[in-house]
């Protein structure tokens, strides 16, 4: 059975897969038939002007599919905008590599796009002909069928037909979507050599995105030994003094006062230990992410299930981002979700850290109010990760984040 | 003596309400937030303000913007500005509209109660009160560029320090255990060294003092 819903499920993604295609495919056609033209106007000469354009609308369809496949499974990197030269541009690597794939892709990806599409479509509608068959004439049955139909039987057997497109489908779709993505994972991705250079230049982006990101953490400490734990012992301060005053005149009310005071240095104590928690959670250390992340949903105010499965131990920087983004998620959760349970799911696959934050809130989650969101992706990509958000309004509320583990 | 307190942390809000009434004083109002703290200055017509320079909403210097908007529209209100930290910008901008009836002081101070009590009135009574933390970095900073001060004695430094806290000559002479006429000649040689008017009004120091150590920004 949950072998059955694996397939089911697998194949659900690949029509997702196969559509998302089907439109970059379509955008691939558009640029294939331009760039036809172009070169067709080169032989008179004419054509020469229109060859950066051309290359330029190539890239940036590349790049559409690039971006797709990204999201689905291993990151092609993107080579930024094409050099202005047309002799520079016609040698740079990428743009030969685009132009095969723009060739490739229009054929293949739009065909295994229609028939991922078309599959499910005919299925739905052959499996359901039974229940409807009155209503046509019986010599103009639906989709793929060439027979009349006459009568109740001869409908079933159109059913019978539509339960094997099903079965087609969810057997075919995944092969389907990995066949359509074959051209882009063969040609869009940096040829060897030129792939170091581009990681360089990412590297020194985030490096420089990890400087701001420790910038804001300093600040934010700065901010909350201040606001927090220095006010509280001003105030013990403020109270001890009031308290002596009134030692000498009225000892009774000196004792209250005291009272206070005490509460006020609690209170400061309790600040400071979240701040210094927060710096680098020292119960990372004692026992592992699984048994820090387990403090972290035990004294959550929303309940909180946990799953951790991470059989190998992370870097220490990783272990502490993903340590920070479960408390930073969790604390938004309880401030802005409403929700009334949170699920976190942390797990190694493939050397990355998947973490997910999942709510039943109403949420309508916005990156751009509020910093706590923008500190979490800050973090994030400065370890080579990724995160992303949905929110619609009326909730859920589900974070992913990606961290490669260092080790 | 009306008073208002604008502080955005409660604890210490209500702790210094606490302090200042156990001490008979009349805290005619307390504010959270700069909004409520002018709304309080305009009804309670307070004699005091005492305000914290941090405040919602970005936690920088909406207490020193909220105390000159105090002071504009109630002049001769007295405003003692208590502050986390020294950061002399905010000294300097509080003091650029001049320094009769206005303090800045580390929060730190108001727990020797003697001492804030009467920085306190000593600011309501029209006097002007920094805190030695602040005059000490002004000193260290115009030390390496002026040429000026860096001839007067470390004992002068230190009555320097202490008139700009606004101390009277005998006050000055029980902290350093020595005569009044031993302070009167140390002011004398200062305010020759520096070229000062040797004018002997508390404010007047101050206030001279002040424009002096600042001289090199305006």
């Amino acid at each position: 059975m949950a072998y059955v819903r694996g397939r089911v499920r697998a194949s659900v993604n690949a029509v997702e897969h196969l559509v998302g295609g089907l439109g970059t495919a379509t955008l691939a056609l558009g640029a294939l038939l331009w760039s036809v033209i172009v070169a067709v106007a080169c032989v008179g000469g004419v054509g020469l002007l229109a060859v950066p354009g051309a290359l330029r609308v190539v890239r940036s369809v590349a790049d559409r599919e690039r971006a797709r496949l990204s999201r689905w499974g291993d990151r092609i990197p993107t080579p930024g905008p094409v050099p202005d030269g047309l002799r520079t541009a016609v040698h740079d690597p990428f743009v030969r590599r685009e132009l095969g794939w723009v060739g490739l892709y229009s054929l293949i990806g739009v065909v295994a796009g229609l028939v991922g599409v078309a599959l499910p479509l005919y299925a739905v509608q052959d499996a359901t002909f039974p229940l409807w068959y009155r209503l046509v004439p019986p010599d103009a049955a639906p989709g793929i069928v060439w027979w009349r139909v006459d009568g109740l039987a001869d409908a079933l057997w159109v059913g019978v037909l539509g339960v094997g497109w099903l079965a087609a489908a969810i057997w075919f779709s995944p092969a389907l979507a990995r066949l359509q993505a074959w051209p882009g994972r063969w040609l869009l991705p940096p040829p060897p050599g030129v792939d170091l250079s581009l990681r360089v230049a990412e590297l020194t982006a985030t490096r420089a995105a990890a400087l701001d990101a420790h910038a804001v953490e300093l600040r934010r400490i700065e901010r909350s030994l201040h606001d927090g734990t220095q006010n509280r012992l001003v105030a013990v301060n403020v109270l001890l003094g009031a308290a002596r005053r009134a030692v000498r005149r009225n000892p009774d009310r000196a004792d209250e006062i005291l009272g206070q005071a005490q509460d006020a240095a609690e209170q400061a104590l309790g600040e400071l230990r979240t701040v210094v928690r927060g710096i680098l959670p020292p119960v990372l250390d004692d026992r592992g992410l699984a048994g820090a992340l387990a403090g972290l949903a035990g004294s959550c105010a929303v309940p909180c299930r946990l799953e951790v499965d991470v059989a190998v131990r992370c870097a220490a920087s990783v272990e502490a981002t993903a340590y920070f983004v479960v408390a930073e998620a969790l604390t938004n959760v309880v401030r802005h979700s409403g929700a009334s349970r949170v699920d976190v799911a942390v797990r190694r696959e493939h050397g990355r850290l998947l973490v997910s934050i999942e709510d039943d809130g109403h949420g309508d989650a916005d990156e751009t109010r509020g910093s706590g969101l923008t500190g979490i992706r800050r973090r994030v990509e400065a370890y080579d990760g990724r995160m992303t958000l949905t929110s619609p309004p009326g909730g859920p509320t589900r974070m992913d984040v990606e961290l490669p583990c260092g080790s | 003596m009306r008073i208002v307190i604008a502080e955005d942390d409660p604890l210490l809000r209500e702790g210094l309400a606490l302090l200042l009434r156990a001490e008979d004083l009349d805290v005619v109002a307390t504010a959270g937030t700069p909004g409520e703290f002018l709304v309080a200055v305009d009804e309670h017509a307070p004699d005091v303000a005492i305000v914290d320079v941090r405040m919602p909403p970005t936690h920088t210097d909406e207490g020193i913007v909220a105390a000159v908007e105090a002071r504009r529209r109630r002049p001769g209100l007295a405003v003692l500005v208590l502050s986390a930290y020294v950061e002399q910008a905010f000294a300097t901008d509080l003091f650029s509209v001049g320094a009769v009836g206005l303090g800045y002081l580390l929060k730190e101070r108001v727990g020797r109660v003697e001492e804030f009590l009467a920085a306190l009135h000593r600011v309501a009574g029209g006097g002007s009160v920094i805190d030695p933390e602040v005059v000490a970095q002004l000193l260290a900073r115009n030390r390496r560029t002026d040429t000026a001060l860096s001839e007067l004695s470390p004992r002068e430094r230190e009555v320097l320090g202490l008139m700009a806290e606004g101390l009277g000559n005998s006050a000055i002479a029980e902290r350093l255990f020595v005569t009044d006429g031993a302070v009167h000649k140390h002011i004398r040689s200062i305010f020759s060294k520096l070229q000062l008017p040797p004018d002997d009004s508390a404010d007047r120091r101050v206030t001279a003092v002040l424009r002096y150590l600042d001289g090199d920004r305006r």
